[in-house]
């Protein structure tokens, strides 16, 4: 009962207070919202990327292994019998030449090339699909040193360039969280600073209470609630403009970037707004908690 | 040479070896020795610059000394954790010589504010504020902003709220200041009746019309010491004084 008329009084108190600066509790919000803007960016641009990455990864987790005319259909499956029992290997199908040939024409990409050729110089081949992306090479090297390869064209592996692209990923996810580090920390900056002009302005009423007996948390407490409800307000107002600016943006960059599969991502907003509402609240938190713990002492 | 008066009450108040040095290096407050039993009523005079609102400051513990030590009710102050520190103070009542009320809040609320904080349900904060507006004379008021008050009037809001949670002792700090002194009297007034219910009154003053009138015990501080503990005694040393005039 007493806590609940604390908290009634430190809402009130912090709603008061929030007003009664507007001026500099709006340009915290502002500023709070513009550093919710970018990180939601931030999460939607990570969240594309890493789609496409998935695509992309799920992709090049499966090699070719071309098989040589005339090798015996025996020799075929023992080899196939050999990589499925791989432990890397999550499954291995078996593609005819005339299977290929029909994968072939039934692309609509090579409809015009499908009608030149005369017989059938495709292969047949293996298709193998490993686990882990980081096995591709193994399974290549397996493949080269098979009898029944086709040397002048053995794998359709590209190497290095699998590499790289992981590579480019996980950088740039680092550089995702860095860029989220400056962030909280400017955030928390402001917030702490929007604090300092609360308690410089409240600090008749401060003295006033510590002089009737308040403790120390009774005092802080409105600042600390002031401090998440800019968050939340912030939050909320960067998320209605990530959820409206959403679609057009995407659509936007979509014919501008074609080669980059970004998508438009509905379910992905849900998720979006509990993690915009979420780090207002602790970022508002974090900010009036150092703020408090800094400028009220009792 | 310091007297210490020989009460029978336990004593609720006492300095032991008292010095305060600001980190500026002043030194406000030297070799301070005092006690002040249960339900006394005492005067702390002395110039400018003497000490008093230090002494004042050391008791509610906004400041501790650089050395000796501090009682209340047995407590020494310079122990007393942080967290102790509001449960202390809400045992004493204080009064400062410019009110310290909050403008944006009526009367009311301003007496309220003391019970607030605490956490206390509404109807007690209700009957509360209400005996303690009745004791200062202000009923009737309740919904006025102190900026539409006399100065005098302000005061006794400032004397409510700070009796209002019922305090062991009340410490004033120039409490008629900035009064004329009819209304400063009315304001004394009050004070001897909070000490008649029980309470100690621990007041620094520079009100020698009222201190000489009521003839209580008197604490003269002057340069820091204890210059002068009087059970009955008056705002100038009677002795000295013309002594020094003579000079
Ligand atoms: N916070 C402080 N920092 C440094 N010096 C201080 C501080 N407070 C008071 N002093 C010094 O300590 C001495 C005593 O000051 P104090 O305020 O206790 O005097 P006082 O007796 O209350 O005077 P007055 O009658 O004018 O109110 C003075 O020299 C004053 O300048
Ligand atoms: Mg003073």
């Amino acid at each position: 009962m007493m806590k609940l008329r604390n908290l009634k009084f430190a809402l009130n108190s912090a709603w008061q207070s929030f007003w009664r600066n507007l001026a500099v509790s709006l340009a915290a919000v502002l500023s709070i919202t513009l550093i919710l803007i970018l990180a939601g960016v931030n999460l939607l641009v990570g969240h594309a990327f890493s789609q496409v990455v998935d695509g992309f990864r799920l992709k090049v987790s499966e090699i070719s292994i071309n098989v040589a005319d005339g090798t015996p259909l025996q020799a075929i499956y023992d080899f196939q019998d050999q990589l499925k029992a791989d432990p890397r290997v999550a499954s291995v199908k078996f593609i005819t030449k005339e299977q290929a040939l029909l994968d072939f024409q039934a692309d609509p990409n090579n409809a015009v090339f499908a009608q030149q050729i005369d017989g059938n110089p495709l292969d047949a081949k293996l298709e193998v699909r490993v686990f882990e992306l980081k096995d591709v090479a193994a399974i290549d090297l397996l493949g080269r040193r098979w009898a029944g390869v086709d040397p002048t064209d053995p794998t359709n592996y590209q190497g290095d360039f699998v590499n790289r692209m992981l590579e480019l990923s996980s950088w740039l996810g680092l550089a995702g969280i860095l860029l989220m580090a400056i962030l909280v920390v400017v955030s928390v900056v402001i917030v702490m600073n929007t604090i300092r002009t609360a308690v410089y302005h409240r600090r008749k009423e401060i003295e006033v209470m510590k002089l009737v007996g308040a403790t120390e948390w009774f005092v802080r407490g409105p600042f600390v609630i002031e401090g998440i409800m800019t968050g939340l307000i912030a939050a909320a107002i960067a998320l209605s403009l990530l959820v409206i600016a959403y679609q057009p943006a995407v659509e936007r960059f979509h014919s501008d970037l074609v080669f980059i599969p970004l998508s438009y991502d509905p379910t992905f907003i849900s998720s979006l707004a509990r993690d915009l509402l979420i780090g207002g609240a602790l970022l508002g938190a974090l900010g009036s908690y150092i703020g408090v713990r800094r400028y009220v002492r009792i | 040479m310091v007297l210490t008066p020989d009460f029978d009450s336990r004593p609720i108040i006492s300095f032991q070896h008292v010095w305060k040095t600001y980190p500026t290096g002043t030194e406000a407050l030297r070799d301070i020795n005092l006690v002040v039993p249960e339900g006394d009523f005492l005067f702390l005079v002395g110039p400018s610059g003497a000490g008093k609102s230090t002494l004042v400051r050391l008791l509610i513990r906004e400041e501790k000394p650089t050395k000796g030590k501090i009682f209340v009710e047995g407590i020494e102050l310079g122990r007393m954790k942080r967290r102790q520190l509001p449960h202390y103070r809400r045992k004493v009542g204080l009064v400062f010589q410019d009110f310290k009320l909050l403008p944006n809040l009526t009367i009311y609320e301003n007496v309220a504010f003391a019970l607030r904080v605490l956490g206390e349900p509404d109807d007690l904060v209700q009957s509360r504020v209400a005996d303690a507006l009745d004791t200062v004379g202000l009923s009737g008021k309740e919904l006025t902003y102190p900026a539409n008050l006399s100065g005098g009037e302000q005061q006794r809001v400032a004397i409510a709220r700070a009796l209002v949670h019922a305090p062991r002792f009340i410490i004033a700090d120039e409490p008629t200041g900035n009064l004329d002194p009819a209304t400063a009297w009315e304001i004394m007034q009050l004070f001897l009746r909070i000490n008649a219910r029980g309470a100690t009154v621990v007041m620094a003053t520079h009100n020698r019309e009222i201190v000489d009138l009521l003839r209580r015990r008197v604490v003269a501080i002057d340069a820091g010491q204890i210059a002068r503990d009087d059970r009955s005694g008056r705002y100038h040393d009677e002795v000295t004084k013309p002594q020094i005039r003579a000079q």
